[in-house]
């Protein structure tokens, strides 16, 4: 069923001795400051896995992502609110809420090519952006303060967590939520890693690489990219679930540009539509943002200089550009060990793009 | 009767802006394929560039939009030189100049940022004076804005089909491989519509700031404007664009005055899908055969 590619057994074995290891590092005693950023580098990589399906992989330039990322947190948040019920329930619920409004979305969007998608979907971003943050009708009175249905600028909070502080107490409830938060990549990796190395995977990548001739072998264009759309939509739904949990808050300003930026620069420095491309890319993006703690001033011009970096020098991505150490490390340790079987291909790494 | 008045002069005034938004991105993704979303960041330095040289160098108001235009200029020179020229030759270029330009957005925004805080200056190329058309107060700047978007796009208009230049950016958008057989270097043609676009783009945003204020961020929201209009009149069609901006820019004041301010973009957009909807390769568009 699964094409298990080349390197298969590498990835399962690189990926369980991450998982080992992220598993293992609470209990080393690290600071409250590491587990939250690690708990927010599993948030956006999972966000930036899911984003890679669609503009990596299946080549829609989808600036969407957060949207749908809003959507879930907002969902979530807002359900917890007016209905009162666990944020666990309404996570769910806002899961599959994105897929219904991802879908939404690619109706109105995908009809279009190239292009015209990014721009389409870019204004549908920023007139959630704008919907949010004009909100000024009270909804309901806390008091004699008056709250806006969506949080307006303040954003919107009071509807609770994922009962970690209740469970684990003040000082350990973080733990909780980094082992939601890495359960949840956790699944989305898989998920990712599933769908490019299944015959969908194919077929998106087939309806990227050369839309006519997978037109014309039978393959429905508009069918194809709606489905990537909607599957995609609901690790991201449910990412910004988690985040809205996590900080119990959650505002207008998960949609804004300097973050959109943020999240394209993790998948352009993984490298687009590589299979590991997200988390390396996220794990670099977010290093070099620590780095750049002290400099606030050139931060997002840091970011922003990086892209245009990166996409010059380095199109395929710090994922590309470690499968070609790794194959021609391979073809290294082939030949020491007496050269029959020596892979044909001089350069296997470099047209790989999954 | 005052209210129709009012309408017609802020639709038209936004209709001219968007229009002059439109031309520069239109030009350059038809031309060279390339969707720029740093425009809104060269339209924002042309508005800084026009308070500068007024507020700093201490030139005399009118000589803000020049001093603007030609700084915007080399700004898009500059940026074809380092980003553009590396990259056009590779098979993906479309899809990594979209990334390439974000990331130069933010960077260009920043520097504004660093250099002039976010404080909202008033743009000094302007005038307050006005005059009264059925009890409605008319800025003399609404009829400069408008005088200064029609000419600009006249003047674009005729580059395009008189001039050599012209020729040879309407041969590169038309078929680049067949272009550079016939001679025309195509990398000049390139940097000429940078420089161009850059141009427009100061011209477009010393005129937005001049009735609303100065900010880093002020290139944004026409800029995101100006991909509407694009993507209703089909990317890279310049004359469907200018119909298409001041059909939208009275549209929007219709609504804001209506329903309100807030509902103006999302209604827009709305507009948009629906049309988009109904003809997917925009409304003057026309569907591209492509030969497999």
């Amino acid at each position: 069923m699964f094409e298990t590619g080349p390197n298969w057994r590498r990835d399962v074995a690189f990926g369980a001795v991450l998982i080992a290891v992220l598993i293992a590092i609470p209990f080393l005693g690290p600071s409250r400051y590491f587990i939250g950023q690690l708990t927010l580098f599993f948030i956006w990589a999972t966000v930036v896995s899911q984003w890679n399906l669609v503009f990596g992989v299946a080549g829609i330039f989808s600036l969407a992502q957060m949207a749908i990322f809003a959507f879930g947190g907002f969902a979530t948040g807002m359900m917890g609110l007016y209905l009162g019920i666990s944020l666990w329930f309404t996570l769910v619920l806002a899961g599959v809420g994105s897929i219904l409004f991802s879908i939404i979305i690619g109706l109105a969007c995908l009809r279009l090519r190239g292009p015209y998608v990014a721009l389409l979907t870019l204004a549908i971003a920023q007139v959630m952006y704008l919907l949010i943050i004009t909100d000024t009708a009270c909804f309901y009175m806390e008091g004699v303060t008056c709250r806006n249905f969506t949080g307006g600028t303040r954003g919107l909070a009071k509807f609770g967590d994922f009962g970690f502080r209740e469970l684990l107490g003040r000082r350990e409830y973080l733990k909780g939520d980094y082992y939601l938060s890495l359960f949840l990549l956790v699944l989305a990796t898989v998920f990712s890693f599933a769908i490019i190395r299944s015959p969908l995977g194919f077929a998106f990548r087939a309806l990227r690489d050369n839309p006519e001739y997978g037109v014309s072998r039978g393959l429905s264009r508009f069918k194809y990219q709606l489905l990537v759309f909607a599957m995609s939509a609901f690790f991201t739904g449910l990412a910004g679930g988690v985040f809205a949990g996590h900080f119990r808050v959650i505002g207008a300003n998960v949609l804004s540009l300097p973050l959109l930026l943020f999240l394209i620069s993790m998948m352009v420095v993984g490298g687009l539509g590589r299979a590991w491309g997200p988390i390396l890319g996220a794990a670099l993006v977010m290093l070099a943002d620590e780095g750049m703690k002290d400099f606030v001033e050139i931060r997002n011009m840091g970011y922003g200089a990086l892209i245009v970096a990166i996409v010059v020098l380095l199109p395929q991505g710090a994922a590309g550009g470690l499968e070609q150490v790794w194959d021609w490390g391979r073809r290294q340790v082939l030949a020491l060990r007496g050269g029959a079987d020596r892979p044909a291909a001089g350069r296997a790494g470099e047209g790989r793009r999954e | 009767m005052e209210t129709v008045v009012q309408i017609l002069v802020s639709g038209l005034t936004l209709g001219a802006m968007y229009a002059a938004s439109t031309i520069g991105l239109s030009l350059v993704w038809g031309a060279m394929g390339v969707l720029n979303m740093a425009h809104g960041a060269l339209l924002t330095i042309g508005g800084y560039a026009s308070y500068s040289a007024v507020l700093h160098v201490g030139l005399p108001w009118y000589l803000g939009l020049p001093a603007a235009m030609i700084v915007s200029f080399v700004v898009g020179l500059l940026i074809y030189h380092i980003i553009f020229r590396f990259m056009y030759r590779h098979p993906a270029f479309e899809t990594n100049v979209i990334i390439a330009t974000v990331g130069l957005a933010i960077f260009l925004e920043q520097v504004t940022l660093l250099i002039y805080g976010a404080y909202p200056f008033l743009q000094p190329f302007s005038i307050e004076e006005g005059f009264f058309v059925s009890g409605v107060f008319v800025r003399f700047q609404n009829v400069v804005i408008l005088v200064l978007a029609v000419a600009t796009m006249l003047l674009v208009a005729a580059l395009l089909s008189r001039t050599r230049m012209g020729r040879a950016i309407r041969a590169t958008a038309l078929n680049r491989e067949a272009a550079q057989l016939m001679g025309v270097n195509v990398g000049r043609v390139f940097a000429q519509v940078m420089g161009i676009a850059g141009v427009v783009a100061a011209i477009s945003g010393v005129m937005l700031s001049s009735i609303t204020t100065l900010a880093p961020t002020m290139g944004y929201d026409p800029m995101l404007k100006a991909f509407i209009i694009c993507v209703i009149a089909g990317l890279g069609n310049v004359p469907g664009a200018l119909i298409a901006a001041f059909i939208l820019g009275l549209f929007e004041a219709v609504v804001q005055f209506a329903v309100g301010v807030r509902f103006g973009f999302p209604a827009l957009l709305l507009l948009v899908i629906i049309a988009l909807i109904w003809r997917p390769y925009g409304v003057f568009g026309r569907r591209q055969v492509r030969r497999v």
